[in-house]
C-alpha cells in the first residue's frame, strides 16, 4: 500500500509533465505549421530544419541535450524539471506542427472558394469554415501523439526527474522485485485508457 | 438605357505559358440567361472564376452592374480597391460543380451563415429568407440535416439556395450538373429553369445542350480560349455558322 502511495505521488509529477507539455506544444505546433507553410523562404527553411532535427533524433538525446548543453555553453543549467518540459514541448510541437499542416493542406480548396464567393472575410473563413474542419480531421492523429506522450514522460527519469517510472525503478531495486515496475505499467495504461476515452468523446462530438 | 449586368472587354488570362483566355468580350443584359458551351479546357470555367474573383485576369476590363472590377491600363488588368471588389462580389453568386457546401454546418446554417456574417441580417431575418427559399426548392424537411446526409441533387439545390439568399444580381453556374446522374440532373435543371422564368440574370456553363438551348437568351461557344461563335440559341444550336461549333454540337447528338 505504501508502494502504491509512492507511485501515486510520482504519477502526479508525470501528469504535470504531461499537461504542461500539452498546454504549450499544442498551440506552439500551430506556429510551427504556419512557419512551415510561410511564404518567406528563410522562415520555411528554419522551421523545416527544426522539424527535421526534432523528428530525426531520439527524444532521449534531446532531453540530455537540454539538460547538459546550457551547462557547457553558459556554465549554468536549468532545473531538471524545466529542461524536461522544454525538450518535450519542442519535440511535440514539431510533431503537432506537421499534423496541423497536413490537416490544413488536406482541406478541399473549394471550401475557401465557396466562402470567398459568399463574401466571408479571410479571418471569418479561417475560424468558422477552415478551423473546425481541420480540427476534426487532425483529431485522430493528435490523439495518437497524446497517447505516446503519456508513455514518453517516463523518459524524463533519465535526467533525474523523479516521476512515476523513476520511483518505480528505485522501489524495484530497493525491494528486489519487478512488481513496482509492473504496477507503474498499469498506471500508464489507466492514464492512456482515459486519454483514449476523451479523444473518442471528442471525435463523436465532432461527427457530421 | 439598357441595364448591362456584365460587360467583358478583351479579357486575357494565362497560367504560366498556357494562355487559357485570349481576348474574351461579351455583354449580358439584366434578366437574360447566357449559356457558355465548349469542350473541356476551352476556358469556360476560368472565365467564370475571373468574374467571381476566384482568379485574376491578366488583361482586359470587366464591369459588373456598371462597376469596374478591373480595367485595362496599357495591356494590364488593373483591379479596383479591395473594398470595391468586396461590394462587387456581393453582386455575384456562384454555384460550383462540386457543390462545396460546408460539411460541418447543417443545411440551415449553410444558408444563413453568410446572411448574418456578411450582410448583417438578423438571425430571424436570415432564417425567414432561408425557409422561404428551402420551401421553393422542396427542401424544408432537410433544414436540420448535414450535407453528408443529402443526395447529390439535394446538395446542389442547397448550394443554389445558399447563393440565392444573398440576393445576388447575377448568378453563375459552373457545370452545375456534371457531378450528377440524369435523374438528379433533371431536379437541378428545373430549379435553374424556374429562376430563369423569374428573370434572374444568369450565366450557365454546361454540357446539357438541350437545356442550354431552352433556357438561354444568348449562347456562346468557346474553344481554346476564344469565343468561336455566339448568337441566339436557336441559331447557335441548330444552325451554327462555324465548322468547329457544328462539330462540337453534333458530338452531343447520337
Amino acid at each position: 500500500m505504501k508502494l502504491i502511495g509512492q507511485l501515486l505521488s510520482g504519477s502526479v509529477i508525470s501528469l504535470e509533465v504531461f499537461f504542461l507539455t500539452l498546454i504549450m506544444s499544442l498551440p506552439l505546433g500551430f506556429l510551427v505549421a504556419l512557419g512551415r507553410m510561410s511564404k518567406v523562404k528563410v522562415v520555411r527553411v528554419l522551421v523545416d530544419t527544426y522539424i527535421q532535427i526534432m523528428r530525426g533524433t531520439p527524444l532521449l538525446l534531446q532531453l540530455l541535450f537540454f539538460y547538459f548543453a546550457p551547462f557547457y555553453i553558459f556554465n549554468a543549467s536549468l532545473p531538471r524539471f524545466a529542461s524536461a518540459i522544454l525538450a518535450f514541448v519542442l519535440n511535440y510541437a514539431a510533431y503537432f506542427g506537421e499534423i496541423y499542416r497536413s490537416g490544413l493542406q488536406a482541406l478541399d480548396v473549394g471550401q475557401k472558394e465557396a466562402a470567398k464567393v459568399l463574401g466571408f472575410s479571410k479571418s471569418y473563413t479561417f475560424f468558422h469554415i477552415v478551423l473546425p474542419q481541420v480540427v476534426k480531421n487532425v483529431l485522430p492523429s493528435v490523439g495518437n501523439e497524446v497517447v505516446t506522450l503519456v508513455k514518453d514522460t517516463a523518459l524524463a527519469s533519465t535526467i533525474g526527474v523523479v516521476e512515476l517510472f523513476r520511483l518505480a525503478q528505485t522501489a524495484s531495486s530497493r525491494e528486489f522485485s519487478t512488481m513496482p515496475i509492473f504496477i507503474a505499467g498499469v498506471f500508464y495504461f489507466i492514464m492512456n485508457y482515459l486519454v483514449s476515452r476523451v479523444f473518442d468523446i471528442l471525435e463523436s462530438k465532432m461527427q457530421y | 438605357m439598357s441595364d448591362i449586368m456584365v460587360k467583358a472587354e478583351h479579357i486575357s488570362k494565362s497560367f504560366g505559358a498556357n494562355e487559357v483566355l485570349k481576348d474574351i468580350s461579351f455583354t449580358l443584359e439584366k434578366g437574360n440567361v447566357l449559356s457558355i458551351i465548349g469542350p473541356s479546357g476551352s476556358g469556360k470555367s476560368t472565365l467564370l472564376r475571373i468574374i467571381t474573383q476566384l482568379e485574376k485576369a491578366d488583361g482586359g476590363s470587366l464591369y459588373i452592374d456598371g462597376k469596374p472590377l478591373f480595367q485595362d491600363k496599357e495591356g494590364k488588368a488593373v483591379y479596383a480597391s479591395t473594398k470595391e471588389m468586396h461590394s462587387i462580389i456581393l453582386k455575384t453568386g456562384l454555384v460550383f460543380q462540386s457543390f462545396n457546401l460546408f460539411p460541418h454546418f447543417t443545411v440551415m446554417r449553410n444558408i444563413t451563415e453568410a446572411q448574418w456574417a456578411v450582410l448583417s441580417r438578423s438571425r430571424e431575418e436570415a432564417e425567414d429568407r432561408a425557409i422561404q427559399v428551402l420551401k421553393e426548392m422542396n427542401l424544408l424537411d432537410k433544414a436540420d440535416s448535414y450535407p453528408s446526409e443529402l443526395s447529390g441533387g439535394q446538395k446542389q439545390r442547397v448550394s443554389i439556395a445558399r447563393a440565392l439568399v444573398m440576393d445576388p444580381k447575377i448568378l453563375f453556374f459552373d457545370e452545375p450538373t456534371s457531378a450528377l446522374d440524369p435523374e438528379l440532373t433533371r431536379q437541378v435543371l428545373s430549379v435553374i429553369k424556374d429562376l430563369s422564368e423569374r428573370d434572374m440574370t444568369m450565366v450557365v456553363v454546361t454540357h446539357e445542350m438541350n437545356f442550354a438551348r431552352n433556357i438561354s437568351d444568348w449562347a456562346i461557344f468557346m474553344e481554346n480560349g476564344y469565343i468561336v461563335e455566339e448568337g441566339a440559341p436557336d441559331a447557335l444550336f441548330v444552325d451554327p455558322r462555324e465548322e468547329r461549333t457544328k462539330a462540337f454540337i453534333s458530338s452531343f447528338k447520337e
